[in-house]
C-alpha cells in the first residue's frame, strides 16, 4: 500500500463517484447523457466533448468519475504529446479499436488541448482532428479557454461543456469534509478565507489546505492569512513548485515559472531552496542546480544592464531547465520550505549593521572599499582583538570604536579589551576629562605627524543615536 | 621603547606616502614622476592585481602634486561603495566647480574599482570624463582591464601593476618588524610571502595580525592565514563530496553569515583549498574542480547571486564524490 502521508490531497481526495464531483450539474446534465449513449453502443452526432472552463473546478475529475462509476478504461493523454507522431499513431490505433467482447470501452482523454501552441504544433490540431474522426470511442478533451482561433476546427467538431468558477459555499464543504478525514483541527474562518483566495479553484484550495496543515498541524485563520498570498490567478510559492516539479513537458514548466506570483529574484530562491528537497539523486540536484545557475546569471547580466528580452531564458532555464533535470529521482509530495536565505537576511540584520558600521570606521582610512575591508582585513583585526586585547584596545582608540563594534571584533574576548580601554582612560594615558573627542583626533593626528610630516584631514565620525563612544 | 598609546593599522601606517616612498614598480613610478614635474597628465588607468599599489600610486602622485593637503584637490570615489553613476555624476559635477589648486591646472577624480561598474554605467562615465576634461583628470583603478569599455580605455594611459616580487615584499616586512621592534624569524617572513602571493596589503595584514599573537614564525603565519581561513569551507568541501549536499549547504550558509564572506571571497578559498593535501582526492580531481571553480566564480564576477551559484558548485562537487566513488551512495 502506498503511503498515504506522502500523497497530494487532491489525489487522495479525487472524486471516486459522479456525485463526489463539487457541483458543475449544468456540465453534468450535458456531459453524461452524452457518455452513456456511447457506452450503450450508440455513436452520438458529435464524437468528441469539450470540457472547458477556469482550473481546478473539476473537468478531469468528472471524467475519472465518470470512467470509474461506468467501468470504462481511461487512456490519458496530455495534449503536448500530439506532437510525437508515434504517440498519436499508438493513441489512435487503440481508439480505432471497436470494443467487443474481449475489449473494454474505453474513453480518450486528452487534457489541456489549449497547451498545444499555434504555430509550434500546427500539425497537433489536425492529429486530433484525425483521431476524432477514426475514433470508436468517445473522444473527451479538456481546456481552459476554448475560445483561440486555432481551436475553431476542434470547437466545431465537439459538444461543447461549460464549467462554472465553483463557489466559495462549495469549496468550504469540500475542504471541511478532508478536514474530518485527516482529522485536522480546521477554523471555519480559515476554511472560508482559503476557499475566498481560491476563486473557485478547488484543486488550488486543497494544495493550501494541505500546505498549512502539514506545516502547523492545524488550520487557523491566522496562518492561513500569513501563508497565502494573494494569487490574482497566478501561483503561490508552494503551488509554483509543485507545478514545476511535476511538469512532464517544458511548456508546463515555462508556464508554472511565467505564472509564480513573485518577483524573478525571490522565485530563483524558492526553487533554490527546495531542488534538494524534490530530487534525490546527485545527477539530478546538479543539472537542477546548472539550469538554475544558468538563469541567475542571466537575470545578473539583465540587472547589469543588459536587456530585458533576456528574461526569457531566465524562465526557460528556472522551468524547464529545473523540472526536466529530473531523469533518476522519483517524483514525490515534498513539502516545500521558505527560503532560507530571506529567512537569514532577517535574522542576521543587525549583525551585518554592526559589520557595516565597522567597516565605514576603517575603510575611508585604509582607502578601500567597504565591500574589500570585510573580505581583506577584517579577518585579520578579528584576530588580533581575539588574541592581544591590549593591542586592540590601543587601535580601538585609533579608530573610534564602539563597544558595540568591539563586541562583534572581539567576541568572547570583549571584556578583556573593554579591561584595557578602561584601564587606559584609568592611567590618563587615553583622555583628560573634559577634553573634547576632536581634541583628542587633533592629539592623534599630532603624533602621526611627528613620524611623518603629512596631516590627514580630519574625519567625521557617523554615529548612531544609543551609541556609546568610548573615546 | 615605550608601545603607543594609539596603534594604528600597519596597512595605513607604512603606507607610502610620496611617490619616492614606494619601493617597487619602479617604471611605473618613473613615468608618474614626469608627470608631476611636467604639471600634466592624461586620464590613467590603473590595472593589476589586488595589493600591488594601485590605490597607493594615485594618493603618492596626488600628493606629490598637490602637497600635504592634496586630498581637497582629489574627489575620492570608490564604485563599491557609490549608489549607481547618479550619485557618481552629482558628485563629480560639485566637485568640478569646487577651487582649483594654486599652480596645477587640474584636480584629480579617483575612481577606485571602477571594474565593479555596469557597461551603461561605464559610458556615462566616458561623457562625465569628456565634458570636465578641461579641468579634471580622472584615475580609474581596476582589477580586470577587460571589464572597462574599450572607449574608456582608449582614452587612458594605460598602467599594468604587476605582483610584487619576493625579496621586495620580504625586506619592506623586515623594515616594519625592526621599527615595531616585533621579533620575527626570516622564515616567517619568506612564509608571509608565500601565502600572500605578491599582495602587500595582505601581506602586511597577516604580519600585523602575526605579531599580534607572537613571534613571527612560519608556524604563527600559518596560524593566521588559518585563523583568517575559516576551517569550515574545508568541511563544506568534504561534506559535498561525501554526498551530503544538504549539510555542506547549511555549513555554507553558516560561514556565509558569520565571516561576512562574499560568494567570490568563498569560492577563491575552496580554490586555495583544493590544492591543500588536506583533502584527499585524485590529482586529477583537483583539476576538475578548480575548472569548475573558475567557471562560477566567473558568473559571480558577471553579478550573479551568491548562493545560488555555490549551490550549484557543491551540487557538482557531490556528483564528482560519486563519480570518484568517495561514498557509498
Amino acid at each position: 500500500m502506498v503511503d498515504q502521508r506522502n500523497v497530494p490531497w487532491t489525489l487522495k481526495y479525487r472524486p471516486r463517484s459522479v456525485d463526489d464531483v463539487v457541483d458543475q450539474d449544468q456540465a453534468k446534465k450535458m456531459f453524461i447523457p452524452w457518455i452513456r449513449q456511447w457506452i450503450s453502443g450508440a455513436t452520438p452526432p458529435k464524437k468528441a466533448a469539450l470540457l472547458y472552463g477556469p482550473a481546478g473546478v473539476g473537468k478531469t475529475s468528472l471524467v475519472e468519475a465518470v470512467a470509474r462509476e461506468y467501468g470504462v478504461e481511461l487512456i490519458e493523454m496530455n495534449a503536448s504529446d500530439f506532437r510525437r507522431k508515434e504517440d498519436i499513431e499508438r493513441v489512435a490505433r487503440i481508439a480505432a479499436t471497436q470494443s467487443g467482447l474481449f475489449v473494454r470501452k474505453k474513453i480518450i482523454l486528452l487534457d489541456e488541448v489549449d497547451g498545444i501552441s499555434g504555430t509550434a504544433d500546427r500539425g497537433g490540431i489536425e492529429a486530433i482532428l484525425e483521431l476524432i474522426n477514426v475514433a470508436k470511442h468517445p473522444v473527451v478533451m479538456t481546456a481552459n479557454d476554448p475560445w483561440a482561433q486555432r481551436l475553431r476546427p476542434l470547437r466545431e467538431a465537439s459538444l461543447l461543456v461549460p464549467f462554472n468558477r465553483l463557489s466559495e459555499r462549495h469549496v468550504v464543504v469540500a475542504l471541511k469534509r478532508i478536514c474530518d478525514f485527516e482529522k485536522v483541527e480546521c477554523e471555519d474562518k480559515a476554511l472560508r478565507y482559503i476557499a475566498q483566495r481560491s476563486e473557485g479553484d478547488l484543486r488550488s484550495a486543497i494544495n493550501d489546505l494541505q500546505n498549512i496543515a502539514e506545516g502547523y498541524g492545524k488550520v487557523t485563520y491566522d496562518i492561513a492569512r500569513s501563508m497565502l498570498v494573494s494569487r490574482d490567478r497566478q501561483y503561490s510559492p508552494w503551488e509554483t513548485l509543485r507545478q514545476l516539479f511535476m511538469s512532464k513537458y517544458a511548456w508546463q514548466a515555462r508556464r508554472a515559472v511565467t505564472h509564480a506570483d513573485m518577483d524573478y529574484d525571490t522565485l530563483l530562491q524558492w526553487i533554490n531552496e527546495n531542488i534538494p528537497v524534490q530530487y534525490s539523486d546527485r545527477e539530478d540536484v546538479w543539472r537542477a542546480y546548472e539550469a538554475l545557475s544558468r538563469a541567475d546569471l542571466m537575470l545578473g547580466r539583465i540587472k547589469h544592464g543588459a536587456s530585458w528580452d533576456l528574461l526569457s531564458y531566465v524562465f526557460d532555464m528556472a522551468g524547464p531547465g529545473v523540472a526536466l533535470a529530473r531523469r533518476r529521482s522519483k517524483f514525490h509530495w515534498a513539502k516545500y520550505n521558505f527560503p532560507q536565505k530571506i529567512a537569514i537576511l532577517a535574522k542576521t540584520k543587525e549583525i551585518r549593521e554592526v559589520r557595516e558600521a565597522v567597516a565605514d570606521a576603517f575603510s575611508k582610512r585604509l582607502l578601500t572599499s567597504k565591500k574589500r575591508f570585510i573580505s581583506e582585513f577584517l579577518p585579520f583585526i578579528k584576530i588580533i582583538f581575539t588574541h592581544n586585547p591590549e593591542y586592540a584596545a590601543r587601535i580601538a582608540a585609533s579608530y573610534n570604536l564602539t563597544e558595540n563594534m568591539i563586541r562583534f571584533l572581539a567576541g568572547a574576548s570583549h571584556g578583556k579589551v573593554m579591561g584595557y580601554i578602561s584601564r587606559l582612560r584609568a592611567g590618563g594615558e587615553l583622555v583628560e576629562k573634559g577634553t573634547s573627542r576632536v581634541h583628542r583626533v587633533e592629539k592623534l593626528e599630532e603624533r602621526a605627524a611627528e613620524e611623518r610630516p603629512v596631516k590627514r584631514r580630519r574625519r567625521s565620525v557617523r554615529r548612531r543615536p544609543g551609541q556609546r563612544t568610548l573615546f | 621603547m615605550a608601545p603607543d598609546v594609539f596603534e594604528l593599522l600597519w596597512a595605513e601606517k607604512y603606507r607610502p606616502r610620496t611617490l619616492r616612498e614606494i619601493v617597487n614598480q619602479e617604471d611605473i613610478v618613473r613615468r608618474l614622476e614626469k608627470f608631476v614635474v611636467e604639471r600634466n597628465m592624461p586620464h590613467l588607468l590603473f590595472v593589476g592585481p589586488p595589493g600591488t599599489g594601485k590605490t597607493t600610486a594615485a594618493h603618492a602622485m596626488a600628493h606629490d602634486l598637490y602637497g600635504e593637503n592634496y586630498r581637497q584637490y582629489m574627489l575620492e570615489l570608490n564604485a563599491s561603495d557609490e549608489r549607481g553613476i547618479d550619485t557618481i555624476r552629482t558628485k563629480v559635477k560639485e566637485f568640478a566647480r569646487s577651487r582649483t589648486p594654486p599652480d596645477v591646472p587640474f584636480k584629480i577624480v579617483l575612481l577606485d574599482e571602477a571594474d565593479n561598474m555596469t557597461a551603461d554605467a561605464q559610458q556615462a562615465l566616458r561623457r562625465l570624463m569628456e565634458m570636465y576634461t578641461v579641468s579634471t583628470r580622472f584615475i580609474l583603478i581596476a582589477n580586470f582591464p577587460s571589464k572597462i569599455i574599450e572607449p574608456i580605455q582608449s582614452r587612458c594611459a594605460l598602467f599594468r601593476f604587476t605582483p610584487l616580487k619576493r625579496e621586495d615584499v620580504v625586506s619592506r616586512l623586515k623594515w616594519i618588524c625592526e621599527r615595531e621592534g616585533c621579533e620575527y624569524t626570516p622564515e616567517g617572513l619568506e612564509t608571509i610571502f608565500d601565502v600572500s602571493e605578491g599582495d602587500m596589503r595582505r601581506a602586511i595584514n597577516v604580519l600585523q595580525a602575526a605579531a599580534a599573537i607572537g613571534r613571527v614564525t612560519p608556524d604563527t603565519v600559518y596560524k593566521v592565514v588559518g585563523l583568517a581561513h575559516p576551517k569550515e569551507v574545508r568541511e563544506v568541501i568534504t561534506l559535498a563530496l561525501e554526498g551530503n549536499f544538504i549539510k555542506a549547504r547549511e555549513k555554507l550558509r553558516n560561514l556565509m553569515i558569520d565571516y561576512g564572506l562574499s560568494g567570490t571571497d568563498v569560492i577563491k578559498q575552496i580554490h586555495r583549498e583544493i590544492f591543500s593535501n588536506e583533502i584527499k582526492i585524485p590529482e586529477e580531481a583537483r583539476v576538475l574542480i578548480a575548472d569548475y571553480a573558475g567557471e562560477i566564480q566567473y558568473r559571480l564576477v558577471e553579478g550573479a547571486d551568491d548562493e545560488i551559484q555555490l549551490n550549484a558548485f557543491i551540487a557538482w562537487l557531490s556528483l564528482l564524490g560519486r563519480k570518484l566513488g568517495l561514498s557509498s551512495a
